[in-house]
């Protein structure tokens, strides 16, 4: 892995050069409704961009997934039905001063995107993407991305990590892509700038680990085999299944896909963001409901994400960023929840399932 | 507290229900507790955190509580207007439930805030606040606490709304709810939306489109504002659970507003009064329909 160092200036330059050059450039903003939140936002300048205040209140999920999208249009004629396709290229983007929890969701989502089906429209906007991800400096006590595998200064999906120091940044070149993006800007980084940057990776380290002890291994072992268990009865009795945890989570992914007319001959299909939190989800047409109430749709939550997708793909779907808590009306805690979840699963490995 | 866990653990003990929904404390700040064991009530706690209506979890559609039982619940004033309208629409049967009622001088904007009440940190919703004394209840705790601090944001927000023209109305709320996606968690939190099946969710026929578009978006939530004119009781869990931060219950105010004015009806914490949703009446104005 190689280093830059980079100075202010050179980071404003590079954005109004980019933003020049008609690239879309995504960075955290703070929100128009409410100036103490942060929105990943399209920006039109430098200055807009606000860096390392706090987690943006959505992840950058809907920059590759958006909460709608068209598939395609179609037309019935009297030869048949006419398809149009969308085009499945994205413009380029760079997206600085991303969380690297949030970039590291785009990396874990990759894999059942290119499972059974490699999906174009997600990885036309991932390959258009060159992401510029900053060391976290905004984690509070609901954060728990290094009980996850991850970390505040973890780089999985990112093309360049930056590590504040003095008078600007220390700029990780992790990918070919990242390189490019710097190729005329920077210079080398010091080894003092670099043990700056290193000093402060592991200090943020240092603030996020208390949070939660690591998520063990056995914990995905112990969900598969305790579909039954009591817990589940309990667990979700304040969950109102409104799923806005599913809108904010970085790795959430389902989606619904949906053909609406616009006239009487011709019409869109879409894919909608979905989640298993509603009832609607898994409701048959025979009115059956195999998940008849929250605490079977809350325990597909935790089962998918902490045992059904780490068996088939060997990575959490959950990168620790709390968003989930910080949104839930009804004070449901995923910290708090796995930290008990946890401890079940080490009280009685020896339970098995019926 | 004492007073509340007491009865709390009594109700327990003696058999009385089978579970208090009440306020506990949580990783972030207060959170709803459910206690089903006698020696869990002193667990229960009422402060300015408690912004959460519990009378939501009363909610037939909330299966995973009523499978626990006969329910007592902790309300505020203002949560007893969403009992009294599940009793009013037969959601809910007054026999079968025990109201714990509180009084309050207000509660903070969000249940992990810690801050004193001032005109900035109380929530909107107690702006105007009739119902400190609960007049819904069974059992009633604590003292009169002086009325809270007025925050007037919505106050505010409702009078910009009023002096818009309609096609500035118009424009203000399609551009707020350019940002729905569809969710529907606003339906989900809401103590008084428990249609079996809500009407986005039917789709023979698809009265309205399932995708986030700006006429699907308008006609999701004008529907639901409508159905929820004279039932709203503020709350405000629609608007804390968007995870777009619409102001939901800037749009069902509105209409409230407006039903005060027409039908001289404000959602009522008294079961036996009628909603006007629920009216006939043959002197009925009816001036918008000549």
């Amino acid at each position: 892995m190689t280093h830059k160092f980079l100075s202010h200036q050179e980071l404003s330059s590079l954005v109004a050069d980019l933003l020049a050059a008609k690239t879309r450039v995504i960075a955290p903003v703070r929100a128009k409704d409410d100036p103490e939140q942060i929105d990943y936002q399209l920006i039109q300048c430098f200055e807009e961009a606000t860096f390392g205040v706090r987690l943006p209140r959505r992840s950058l999920k809907e920059f590759f997934l958006p909460p709608t999208e068209v598939l395609l249009h179609y037309k019935q004629t009297k030869a048949g039905v006419e398809i149009r396709e969308v085009p499945t290229v994205a413009p380029p983007q760079v997206i600085f001063g991303a969380m690297p929890c949030d970039v590291a969701g785009l990396a874990t989502v990759d894999k059942v995107m290119d499972w059974d089906y490699s999906d174009e429209l997600w990885f036309g906007r991932r390959e258009a993407s060159t992401i510029v991800s900053f060391l976290c400096s905004a984690m509070d006590a609901t954060c728990f991305c290094t009980a996850v595998g991850l970390g505040p200064e973890s780089a999985s999906g990112s093309d360049v990590l930056f590590t504040p120091v003095d008078g600007g940044y220390v700029a990780n070149l992790i990918t070919p892509r990242g390189e490019a993006l710097l190729h005329n800007y920077g210079s080398k980084a010091s080894d003092a700038q670099l043990a700056t940057a290193q000093e402060k990776q592991r200090d943020a380290r240092r603030k996020v680990e208390p949070n939660l002890p690591a998520v063990s291994a056995e914990l995905g072992g112990w969900l598969a085999s305790n579909f039954d268990h009591p817990t589940w009865k309990t667990i979700a009795l304040r969950c109102h299944g409104c799923g806005a945890c599913a809108a904010v989570c970085p790795t959430c992914h389902c989606f619904d896909i949906v053909d609406e007319h616009e006239s009487a001959d011709e019409g869109v299909r879409r894919r909608n963001w979905d989640s298993c939190q509603t009832s609607l989800f898994t409701l048959h047409a025979s009115g059956h409901n195999p998940r008849a109430s929250q605490s079977e749709r809350f325990r597909q939550r935790i089962q998918h994400k902490f045992s059904i997708y780490p068996s088939r793909f060997g990575e959490i779907l959950c990168t620790g960023c709390g968003r989930c808590s910080r949104v839930c009306p009804g004070g449901m805690d995923l910290p708090t929840i796995l930290g008990e979840l946890v401890n079940l699963s080490q009280a009685k490995p020896e339970v098995s399932g019926q | 507290m004492s007073a509340l866990q007491d009865t709390a653990r009594k109700l327990l003990n003696d058999g009385t229900v089978s579970v208090v929904i009440g306020y506990e404390a949580g990783a972030r700040g207060v959170r709803p507790a459910f206690i089903t064991a006698p020696d869990q009530a002193d667990k229960l706690i009422f402060d300015k955190r408690c912004v959460q209506n519990l009378a939501t979890y009363l909610n037939p559609r909330r299966k995973q509580v009523a499978q626990l039982g006969k329910a007592a619940v902790v309300v505020k004033g203002c949560d007893a207007r969403a009992v009294a309208g599940m009793i009013r629409e037969k959601q809910i049967d007054r026999n079968n439930i025990v109201i714990l009622a509180m009084r309050c001088g207000g509660v903070l904007q969000h249940p992990e805030a810690d801050a004193e009440l001032t005109a900035e940190t109380v929530s909107i919703r107690c702006a105007g606040c009739t119902a400190r004394e609960p007049k819904l209840f069974d059992h009633l705790f604590g003292e009169l606490p002086p009325e809270p601090p007025v925050n007037a944001h919505r106050i505010e927000q409702i009078a910009a709304l009023e002096r818009m023209s309609p096609a500035e109305r118009w424009n203000f709320w399609t551009e707020e709810l350019s940002r729905c996606i569809r969710c529907h968690a606003c339906r989900e939190a809401c103590p008084m939306c428990f249609c079996v099946r809500c009407t986005a969710e039917k789709s023979q026929p698809q009265w309205i489109d399932p995708s986030s578009t700006p006429h699907a978006n308008r006609a999701w939530q004008t529907m639901r504002v409508l159905h929820q004119a004279g039932r709203c009781v503020d709350c405000l869990e629609c608007e804390r659970a968007c995870p777009e931060h619409i102001p939901l219950g800037l749009l069902a105010r509105y209409v409230a507003d407006a039903v005060e004015r027409r039908f001289e009806y404000k959602a009522s914490d008294d079961p036996s009064v009628a909603a006007p949703i629920g009216v006939y009446r043959t002197d009925d104005d009816e001036e918008f329909i000549r």
